[in-house]
């Protein structure tokens, strides 16, 4: 659908542009549609997983790479800082918004801080590891948690 | 999705949280999934990749096994 894609595209552009997820009424505006047929595009795209809401259905937990909450994972790009959902998407910013950057995490484990120079390139060297405790096919099962 | 300074740091965490050890994916190689999954997001003709790409982007960034097996 139409307006799926035009509240796609509206609350990718309100987190590039202000960091931070948008409101409803927000993208309304910016779509030019009711508040309603947001909010059944925003289902509909959680279910494609594009999306992923609050309880409340309205409010913007997820919209990989960024994070409507913040998080420990900080990608700074433009001068901008956006929250990510986790060390995969932390990365996955400066890839969405094809620029370079600095990304910020930690160990888990130690809670020694990660702070990595990214480009067109990808990161700079690092002998840093990732490590999901969920295997790919139950990913989706509780992405929060994931 | 966490990071880990080291595989013995991501060992220490799993014991401690009663989790197995996954396997653990270099910085290259994630940025190859972060790539993968995320370069084209902000434009119209974005998509999430299907099932069957995704298991060829898994394995083309040497990313094999049970782990990575999107079941069914």
């Amino acid at each position: 659908m139409t307006i799926d894609l035009d509240v796609k595209l509206a609350v990718y552009r309100h987190f590039a542009e202000h960091t931070t997820r948008p409101t409803p009424i927000e993208v309304a505006d910016v779509v030019q549609a009711p508040v309603a047929d947001v909010l059944g595009a925003y289902a509909r795209l959680r279910q494609e997983r594009v999306l992923v809401l609050e309880e409340d259905g309205a409010t913007i937990r997820m919209a990989p790479p960024f994070s409507g909450v913040r998080t420990q994972h900080v990608a700074i790009v433009h001068g901008k800082s956006y929250y990510a959902n986790c060390a995969w998407d932390v990365l996955g910013v400066p890839a969405a918004l094809q620029a370079a950057g600095t990304v910020h995490s930690r160990c888990e484990q130690s809670g020694e801080p990660l702070t990595l120079a990214v480009d067109a390139a990808g990161p700079e060297r690092s002998d840093w590891l990732f490590h999901c405790h969920v295997p790919a096919a139950r990913w989706w099962d509780d992405i929060v948690f994931t | 999705m966490l990071f880990f300074r080291s595989e013995e740091m991501a060992r220490q965490w799993c014991v401690e949280h009663d989790y197995p050890l996954r396997p653990l994916v270099r910085m290259d190689q994630l940025w190859g999934l972060a790539r993968s999954w995320y370069a084209t997001r902000l434009q119209a003709d974005a998509r999430r990749p299907p099932p069957t790409e995704i298991v060829r982007i898994f394995a083309g960034l040497g990313l094999r096994g049970d782990f990575w097996n999107l079941g069914g």
